[in-house]
């Protein structure tokens, strides 16, 4: 780690790909260690991941510990094409948990499907390592290279059950749009360099500063950054891809794509709206977003109300969900980044949550994604079906629980920057989230189960639980630790 | 005991919750229902050391605890109550076990969660009568949907599920845009004072045009008028009152409407009080209440449903409720807190005495019934002197609630008092014809002839609440001493210098000579006078 | 600054200019006796237009596929090479790892069978 190789890069560089290279690492061995396995012992895989995945944590604290300790807020490194701050920490070990929990309720799902093969961890490693250059890359192409990294192993994990046609179709959907859409970003990144002369997001800043307002080169270049950018975290009219993945992908697969990716695509749009296209933002993206932000809300809404799938309902609301994350970036100030931050991080803990019970009811032939499947839940096993109504309740922002505490930073963030009839719009769109997330409950609760047998949940699915609803019901009810940390991952 | 005392607020408000993990463990039925009656039952025990230790002439909210809770967004654990939380919350506790003593029979299929929701919705309740912090009251107000929903939902009527989401979409929206005008007190708070409180005691100072506070002051109506429910908001409340099982009828119509009334009496007034006062809004809020009444009472009287017609008649009530509140004078608002309570007495006791018939004979229809009295003696006096109580027979709670708002009515604007008038015309109507319909007459129909009278358990449920309507109808001060406090600091937050004006108008009546003389702060004398007059109205009866 | 671009708009004239100009060329000066097959464009001998239905083996693809991964392989490799003195020990050890990657996919499409025909 010196000597000859210090004239390009120094300590300080290594240090900060080191998460990296252990996803990197971890994700190659169990490719390798997946041939020694026979079929019966492929949940080692999972638990190589899992390790893996702790690491990962412990290496991003660390990275922390060591800012803290040279009292810098940021450390910057390969010649400023990372930049690593509390941000990113934030958002990376959000997109860990996302993945270990989605690692722990795959491996009885997988099995049931016949598709445990180690490439669907090792896919999910790299997909994670992808995640990691979104969120502390500062360079236009550091950026876009995680982002494909990260789309690209999502477009085999959600294609991953080969024999199903939904599974099938979602993926090449998801495929050719998300393609589409990177080709989009790169022509806008293209014409950002074009601008600036800099892949550098900060020179970018600086470039486009100097520009009068209504420049038409910078308009186009905004336009197609952001349209891509729209595209990657679903958001109407760009969310087409999104129901379609989410229902063919297998159900474990669904839930990390609208948790992890997700939350590495918020970091991303973020990093290059309040930093490479800061200058832009009040005659640029901001009234874009607010009319996505409605349009957003909108949709996810109302198509969601109408759907029998939850699985489908389940990525409209996630759309839905991306509008309310928008606003927050509308307000833009320190409370709508705030918001963003603990919105994120508990939307995945409780989407998580209800996904796993959904997993959970794979079985036999029933694959557990139509409405009716969760009919009766409560009388076949009463734990999920509780914990299934408070992640339900806190995805509709009821408090106590921890969804609350994301709408309600959202919604002040939205007063204090005199959007108020925004604020009404917003929330009156919480109601209707209520009844489709009701209907849930309603087939939970009042309904007799079509299967009598009880429904039994495998070790992995019980931590998983365990987990997800730890983070709903404790974040929710003594939320102070949250916050702060949310308010030392925005102040910088 | 001191350590009890000091946390009196907190144990009534936790000791239900600790039951709820409670009644999930026993195996049996059984021993599940004994379980959860003697743990409601000692919850109202437990509450009614308040009777005692509430100091009607303290200044200011009594019992206080305050703990801070999410420091960083300046949320606190901080409870309290004055005069008029006191009331409400010793009329929860009642009602909370007596509505789980009135479902012992009642509710056969899942028992374990039915007593675990209902104390859920307990907690609930209570919380939000004691919270002195925004954001403390907002997570109860919207904790006590989720039981309420499942009460509804799983053991109502036929058309539950419809009844159950209604209820609960409607009173969400209604408290989402309520948290927006809460979320815009906070950060005027914050831009004021430089810090970020949910304190209601702090966002008093709060100063804001009189513009702002009527955007807060809407806010904070939909919330609560969706709650109460008044006129257009109502639509909710017939679905669920009749979908509802007995229980979560008396417990809706008792306790969850008088928060819509206690959030106006609370929040409403005193925090946006240039917004409540503007004129166009009084006018718009006595409109609405004045069409409830009437309105309520018309179509109570053209019910065929025993039940629905109760609950249209609390639409009714609840519209003398708001109708004092909006007078914004001491008569109106201590009248207004005392029919509320008398309504839940009264109604709570209709519903029951509905539940009683309709476990018997599982139908609702008036025209079944007839001439009940003759097999039904105990019942039908019992229903006699509920229905006294609810049309404002002297002698009887709702004489005094009803005649105290009148009043208060009377004395902001006489047109007012004369609209509300009728609705006490039209509610002797319907009740009275109700009573004729279901008790006199012969007894035709075969189905009724071999109808039990009341046991005993079902005279437990409903003498209580017939003694505390005899005792308001008889003896109404104290209620008026411990309101007399809190509804003063109410209109003076309202009508600033309210008492002021009232003496130098007195003095300038009878001593023109000396009008710089001015009696100071509030003395509610014309409060007292009110009291004792109805006192003896009623005693005279 | 107009005439920095002159050789570009001369060298897009000439290139719009060469395809119509050789076309009328070749018009001008070749014998014609067109038949089906001759017609037909150049496809390894394969018919180019057939029903969409029929079916190939599916590892011409992956053939095609891992042609191409390992073609980029020695596009990496040979810039590298031409600087290998000033980049020295550190670029060799970057090769190293980019190697090492893809020997491990090597590995894993070898014991995948991918490589294997039938």
């Amino acid at each position: 780690m010196n000597g000859g190789f210090s004239e390009f890069f120094n300590r300080n560089d290594y240090f900060l790909i080191t998460p990296a290279v252990l996803l990197a690492l971890f994700g190659c061995g169990i490719l390798l260690i997946d041939f020694l396995h026979d079929t019966r012992q492929k949940f080692m895989n999972a638990l190589t991941a899992l390790v893996g995945l702790s690491f990962v944590a412990y290496q991003l604290i660390r990275i922390q510990n060591q800012m803290d300790a040279v009292q810098m807020p940021e450390l910057a490194g390969l010649n400023n094409s990372l930049l690593v701050d509390h941000f990113a920490i934030f958002f990376m070990l959000v997109c860990v948990a996302a993945t270990f929990i989605s690692v722990l309720i795959s491996v009885r799902y997988m099995e049931i499907e016949h598709e445990n093969h180690g490439e669907y961890y090792a896919l999910m490693l790299f997909s994670l390592l992808g995640m990691y250059f979104m969120i502390t890359g500062m360079d236009l192409v550091t950026l876009f290279i995680g982002l494909e990294t990260m789309a690209l192993s999502g477009y085999v994990l959600a294609g991953f059950l080969r024999g199903d046609k939904r599974s099938n179709e979602g993926a090449m959907k998801y495929f050719l749009l998300g393609a589409f859409s990177s080709g989009l970003l790169a022509f806008g990144f293209s014409l950002l360099y074009g601008i600036s002369g800099s892949t550098n997001l900060q020179t970018i800043a600086q470039a486009l500063g100097q520009r009068s307002s209504g420049d038409p080169l910078a308009s186009l270049a905004l336009l197609t950054t952001v349209t891509g950018l729209l595209f990657k975290v679903a958001a109407v009219p760009f969310h087409q891809w999104a129901p379609d993945a989410y229902e063919g992908a297998p159900t474990s697969i669904t839930g990390f794509l609208s948790t992890g990716p997700k939350a590495a695509a918020f970091a991303f749009l973020m990093r290059i709206l309040l930093v490479g296209l800061a200058p832009m933002r009040d005659s640029g993206w901001k009234p874009m977003l607010i009319a996505v932000a409605i349009v957003t809300m909108t949709v996810g809404n109302l198509a969601a109300v109408t759907q029998n799938n939850t699985k489908r309902l389940f990525a409209y609301s996630s759309i839905s969900h991306v509008g309310y994350i928008l606003l927050g970036l509308v307000a833009g100030n320190e409370t709508g980044l705030k918001g963003i931050a603990v919105y994120i991080l508990v939307y995945a803990f409780m989407n998580l949550g209800a996904f796993t019970v959904l997993v959970a009811l794979r079985h036999g032939n029933v694959i557990g994604d139509e409405i009716e499947d969760l009919s009766g839940l409560f009388f076949r096993n009463p734990g999920a079906a509780v914990m299934m109504l408070i992640f339900l309740l806190s995805l509709a922002g009821i408090p106590p629980m921890a969804g609350f505490l994301g709408k309600y930073f959202i919604f002040l963030s939205l007063i204090e920057t005199g959007h108020t009839g925004l604020a009404a719009f917003a929330v009156l769109y919480v109601a209707v989230s209520l009844y489709y997330y009701m209907r849930m409950t309603v087939m939970m609760f009042m309904r007799e189960p079509v299967e009598r047998e009880p429904l039994t949940l495998s070790p992995g699915i019980r931590i998983a639980l365990g987990l997800t609803l730890a983070g709903t019901v404790i974040i929710g009810l003594y939320p102070e630790p949250i916050i702060q940390l949310a308010t030392s991952a925005i102040l910088r | 005991m001191d350590f009890f005392r000091e946390h009196i607020l907190s144990f009534t408000l936790f000791y239900p919750l600790v039951g709820v993990v409670l009644v999930l463990l026993p195996k049996k039925d059984e021993h599940v229902r004994w379980l959860a009656n003697i743990w409601s039952f000692a919850g109202f025990l437990l509450s009614l050391p308040l009777v005692f230790w509430f100091d009607k002439n303290a200044d200011g909210m009594q019992f206080q605890e305050r703990v801070n809770w999410i420091p960083s967004i300046g949320a606190t654990y901080h409870l309290g109550i004055d005069g008029i939380s006191f009331l409400l919350i010793m009329l929860t506790t009642l009602l909370g076990f007596i509505s789980i003593l009135c479902s012992w029979s009642a509710i056969t299929t899942r028992v374990k969660e039915y007593y675990a929701f209902f104390l859920l919705l307990q907690v609930g309740m209570l919380g939000v009568f004691m919270s002195l912090d925004f954001f403390l009251f907002y997570v109860f107000w919207e904790v006590m949907l989720v039981p309420m929903y499942f009460i509804i939902g799983i053991w109502g009527g036929p058309r539950k599920l419809y009844a159950a989401i209604k209820f609960f979409l409607y009173t969400l929206v209604g408290s989402v845009l309520m948290l927006l005008s809460i979320l815009t007190l906070y950060y005027a708070y914050h831009t004021q004072f430089g810090q970020y409180t949910f304190d209601i005691i702090d966002l008093l100072r709060v100063n804001l045009p009189r513009h702002t506070q009527i955007w807060i002051f809407l806010g904070f109506f939909v919330g609560f008028a969706i709650k109460v429910p008044m006129f257009p908001f109502h639509t909710w409340l017939p679905d669920a009152h009749v979908e509802a099982p007995t229980a979560g009828s008396v417990i809706l119509a008792g306790v969850l409407l008088k928060m819509g009334t206690y959030g106006f009496m609370r929040f409403a007034l005193p925090l946006a009080p240039l917004g409540a006062s503007d004129d166009r809004i009084v006018k718009l809020m006595v409109t609405l209440s004045l069409i409830g009444i009437v309105y309520g009472a018309l179509v109570s009287l053209m019910q065929k449903d025993w039940k629905k017609l109760v609950a249209y008649s609390s639409v009714s009530h609840l519209g003398f409720c708001t109708l004092g509140i909006f007078a914004m004078n001491p008569n109106g608002l201590a009248g207004s807190l005392v029919q509320q309570i008398n309504h839940g007495i009264s109604t709570g006791a209709l519903f029951l005495i509905v539940g009683i018939v309709y476990e018997r004979r599982h139908t609702r229809e008036i025209s079944e019934y007839g001439g009940l009295s003759s097999i039904m003696p105990i019942y039908a006096t019992l229903f006699m002197i509920v229905t006294m109580s609810s049309i404002g027979v002297p002698a009887l709670n709702g004489f005094i609630g009803e005649f105290t708002i009148l009043q208060g009515a009377f004395e902001a604007n006489h047109l007012w008092a004369g609209i509300a008038v009728s609705g006490v015309v039209l509610g002797a109507a319907y009740m009275l014809w109700l009573y004729q319909r279901t008790m006199f007459g012969p007894l035709s129909n075969p189905k009724n002839q071999s109808l039990k009278d009341l046991n005993v358990r079902e005279l437990a449920v409903l003498l209580p609440l017939i003694a505390w309507a005899f005792w308001i109808g008889l003896y109404p001060k104290p209620y008026f001493d411990i309101l007399e406090k809190p509804v003063a600091k109410i209109v003076e937050r309202v009508h600033p210098g309210y008492y002021a004006k009232a003496a130098a108008a007195e003095h300038a009546t009878m001593e023109p000579q000396h009008p710089a003389q001015v009696a100071s702060p509030p003395d509610a004398s014309a409060e007292d006078h009110t009291a004792h007059a109805a006192a003896e109205a009623g005693a005279a009866k | 600054m107009a005439h920095e671009y002159i050789p570009i708009f001369i060298f897009l004239a000439v290139a719009g200019a060469f395809p119509i100009v050789t076309l009328i060329a070749a018009k001008l000066v070749r014998p014609e006796s067109p038949f089906k097959e001759k017609l037909l464009p150049y496809e390894c001998g394969i018919d180019p237009v057939s029903d969409a239905r029929g079916r190939y083996t599916v590892r011409f693809y992956i053939v095609a596929i891992l042609f191409v991964l390992f073609d980029v392989e020695t596009v990496f490799l040979f810039p590298w090479a031409v600087r290998f003195r000033q980049l020295g020990m550190f670029g060799l050890a970057e090769m190293v790892v980019f190697l090492a990657l893809l020997i491990v996919g090597y590995i894993w499409v070898w014991k995948k069978g991918a490589l294997e025909w039938i």
